[in-house]
């Protein structure tokens, strides 16, 4: 790929990388301001938000009132949705996302639309600190518990799904445990359920919201239900509970790479799917030796391990960037951020919502207990043409508030009169300081050439065919 | 307490509804009024706002089902994204729609009367309409929300006056949303965005303002509707705070209700019928929450606790006094009478 926009500074440039792989991408005013107060204190930023405002609760709750009362999970999914089109913590955001990719939770098992909403707050309030404060509450979830059928993990009877999915693909990766480890990790479970079990799981299995919508879950440890005996966990012995077994977990160093992993394919570069990670090696074995020492001697800090990562040289590399594809809500999110649809809630939240999905990514609803494969995974003829209707459709539209501002600042002053070259670089400059190949430019040429004497028209049209290059699906 | 107070304290009666998509029941509910032919008109926006809910159900307080009308469209007679309602003294029932920026009517038998509305922002135009009310002269008042102001409407529509416009100033609103237009014909204002009720004269003149923002006795947090009985006292929901309160009529405090929701005679033959169901739900401990991450949020509380109050649409008088607290995510009304109409 060549570049070549005269603007585009190297701060600029790692700028704009930044926000691309920690945000939803940024506006070039807010890369300048950026840029201003230095990287460092970007990255202190995006980890340490000062302002976490966003377009709050009580909008969302009063005028789409599936968002509140979320009997399914599209509604869970909106209420979200809202959440990281107007955040001013983006990197929170983007990290509920990379959790829920990993721990990955979803409809068709957990039913209750408010409950999967409490995981996601959860992931919210422990996703950027300590790795085992996250790991605990997320074997207290109730999301989780019906998911991976903890309810059904008694004394007398043990259930292996969470004590196995624990390990397998929410800690240690396969190869670093035994199949009596999960066993005996089942054990140190047992009784950690939900409260009215019974009532709860009937309506779960009849999809009941009757008759009053549904009621959210609640974690109870039934004493009465966990088996107090000794246990053999990772050669440590004791009568453990469910908080002794996570404590063993976050210790070994097999969960900081496995943790470490995971970060480098969200925010680097693609891994391989996660089954094959027992045969294959990571693609940067000291990148992941950077991020496992960030772990230890942080005390499994998340934000820590982020930091280490956004400073890192692997991070900034020239040869990663535009690399990666963006996820389906990655994408738009970030064309819902530039367009400026959602000022307000509207009821057109329900077809953005359905319009991620169809390119591949329904929130709240992974294809399984995996989370999605990412990379080039996310592209086929039917979901790429799905994200170019899909930004096509926003950044055609002069009416939305965003959009409207995008196009008048690329078309300059009335009686401008801005040469085509001009117009181009202001598109890229206000899509995010996007760096393109020739043959974008080229393309963007000849219709800013073709359309220039009518500036805004052309600024839309330019902009939609910015959002349809390679450049724009990824980040 | 004085003995007026004490009077105007409100006692639990009765539940109604029971979620439903279609037909009897509600799905988020909206807005109730109690018409003169002694029946309750429920406006239901639906989970999606889709094509299923979308329906004003009529029945009355003994839950005796009469059937539904206004489905989702865009004609006439049609709803879109219903948000309140009200009825005229020619026993036309009237509803707000924030989607279309309409105000539909129908007859006590739901058939299709007229329309009118048109989007903007210029006076008489309309952007998501919300509460709605008539006063003794039959004229409509409308919460014109996005545009933060009330207008005032002839019935047919045409327009009268505009008062408000967006601000947190006396006499300025924020996202207003329920009305009501009390005994001596003032007008009372859910001023949601600005936590507070204000008082304005017929001709639009400010009057007074009750309560500040917060979660204390006689604070509120984003009230969603207000009414007033004769001598002045206030029943608010108290949304953001998913609670009732009783205000005097100098906005003092007098009483705090969480909700206490039973069953509905329509939720009892449900569990009657889905006996599973009910044997489970009869072994439930379905009024405690302590697992729950913030207790002290009353939204996440209610969540939880079924009884509980859970997004307080509004607070309407029938013609006997009694109070029905309309809930959006419990898909109900709890019904209250006043404690001077006990016995």
């Amino acid at each position: 790929m060549t570049t070549g926009n005269d603007y585009a500074k190297p701060d600029i440039d790692l700028m704009a990388h930044l926000f691309r792989r920690a945000a939803f991408g940024a506006s070039r005013d807010e890369l300048d301001a950026c840029a201003q107060q230095g990287y460092e204190a970007s990255v202190e930023r995006l980890l340490n938000p000062p302002d976490t405002r966003w377009m709050g609760d009580f909008m969302v709750r009063r005028f789409d009132h599936e968002a509140s009362g979320m009997i399914n999970g599209p509604g869970s999914a909106r209420n979200w949705l809202y959440r990281m089109v107007t955040s001013r913590a983006p990197l929170q955001e983007k990290m509920t996302l990379f959790w829920h990719g990993i721990f990955a939770t979803g409809v068709p098992k957990v039913i209750n639309g408010r409950v999967l909403s409490e995981q996601i707050d959860m992931f919210r309030r422990y996703g950027m600190g300590r790795f085992d404060r996250l790991l605990l509450a997320l074997a207290r979830d109730p999301a989780m518990i019906v998911w991976l059928d903890n309810q059904d993990n008694h004394s007398h009877a043990i259930n292996e799904n969470w004590g196995r999915e624990l390990l397998e693909l929410f800690s240690m990766g396969v190869g670093n445990y035994t199949e009596q480890d999960i066993k005996e990790c089942a054990r140190a479970f047992t009784g950690w359920t939900i409260r009215n079990t019974e009532y709860m799981m009937v309506r779960s299995a009849r999809d009941s919201d009757w008759p009053y919508g549904r009621i959210a879950y609640q974690f109870e440890r039934r004493a009465d239900d966990h088996d107090e005996g000794e246990k053999t966990f990772l050669g440590h012995t004791g009568n453990f509970d469910g908080e002794d077994i996570i404590d063993i977990i976050c210790r070994q160093e097999s969960t900081a790479r496995f943790i470490a992993r995971h970060m480098y394919h969200f925010f680097v570069a693609d891994e391989p799917p996660v089954p094959s990670w027992p045969y294959t090696p990571p693609r940067d074995d000291a990148a992941i030796d950077a991020l496992v020492a960030a772990y230890f001697d942080s005390g499994y800090d998340i934000g820590a391990m982020l930091r280490t990562l956004f400073h890192s040289d692997f991070f900034k590399a020239e040869d990663i960037r535009y690399e990666k594809v963006k996820s389906p809500a990655e994408f738009a999110v970030g064309i819902l951020r530039m367009s400026g649809e959602f000022d307000v809630p509207r009821r057109e939240m329900i077809l953005r919502y359905r319009q991620i999905d169809w390119m591949g990514q329904a929130l709240n609803n992974p294809p399984s207990v995996e989370g999605w494969h990412q990379g080039l995974e996310w592209l086929d003829t039917g979901t790429l043409m799905e994200r170019i209707n899909f930004a096509s459709e926003q950044l055609g539209d002069a009416d939305k508030p965003g959009v409207r501002a995008m196009a008048a600042s690329i078309a300059g002053a009335e009686g401008e009169d801005a040469p085509p070259e001009t117009l181009v670089e202001r598109c890229l400059d206000r899509m995010g300081a996007l760096r393109v190949s020739d043959e974008t430019r080229d393309a963007l040429l000849t219709l800013a050439r073709r359309d220039a004497a009518d500036a805004a028209e052309c600024a839309t049209q330019m902009m939609r065919l910015t959002a349809a290059s390679r450049e724009f699906q990824r980040v | 307490m004085s003995e007026q107070a004490a009077a105007s304290e409100l006692e639990y009666i009765a539940t109604l509804g029971i979620i439903a998509m279609e037909g009897r029941g509600f799905e988020y509910p909206t807005d109730m009024v109690a018409a003169s032919n002694g029946r309750l008109y429920v406006a239901n926006r639906s989970r999606d706002f889709g094509e299923r809910g979308v329906r004003v159900t009529v029945l009355d307080l003994d839950s005796e089902f009469y059937g539904t009308f206004g489905h989702f469209g865009s004609a006439d007679g049609q709803l879109i994204s219903p948000m309140c309602i009200a009825e005229d003294a020619h026993g036309r029932i009237y509803v707000s729609d924030d989607y279309t920026h309409r105000i539909s009517a129908f007859t006590l038998d739901g058939d299709f009367a007229l329309a009118w509305g048109t989007y903007g922002s210029a006076p008489g135009e309309l952007n998501g309409p919300s509460g709605i009310a008539f006063d003794a002269a039959g004229r409509l008042y409308v919460a014109d929300t996005h545009n933060h102001r009330i207008q005032k409407f002839g019935a047919d529509g045409e327009f009268l006056l505009a008062f408000g416009g967006e601000g947190s100033g006396e006499g300025q609103l924020s996202l207003p949303w329920g009305v009501h237009i009390a005994p001596g014909g003032d007008v009372y204002v859910a001023d949601w965005g600005n936590d507070r009720v204000q008082r304005f004269g017929a001709d639009g003149a400010f009057i007074a303002a009750y309560g500040a923002p917060g979660r204390e006795h006689g604070e509120l947090l984003r009230p969603s509707g207000v009414a007033v009985d004769e001598r002045g006292y206030m029943y608010v929901s108290d949304w953001g705070n998913e609670r009732v309160q009783v205000l005097d009529a100098q906005g003092g405090f007098v009483q705090s209700l969480r909700g206490q929701a039973g069953l509905s005679k329509w939720a009892a033959n449900f569990l009657e019928i889905n006996r599973e169901e009910g044997q489970a739900r009869a072994t439930a401990d379905l009024d405690a929450a302590p697992g729950i991450a913030d207790p002290r949020d009353p939204h996440a509380q209610s969540a939880h606790i079924e009884k509980l109050f859970w997004a307080p649409m509004s607070v309407k008088f029938d013609r006997e006094g009694r109070v029905y607290v309309t809930e959006g995510n419990r898909h109900r009304i709890q019904v209250y009478r006043r404690a001077s109409q006990a016995g």
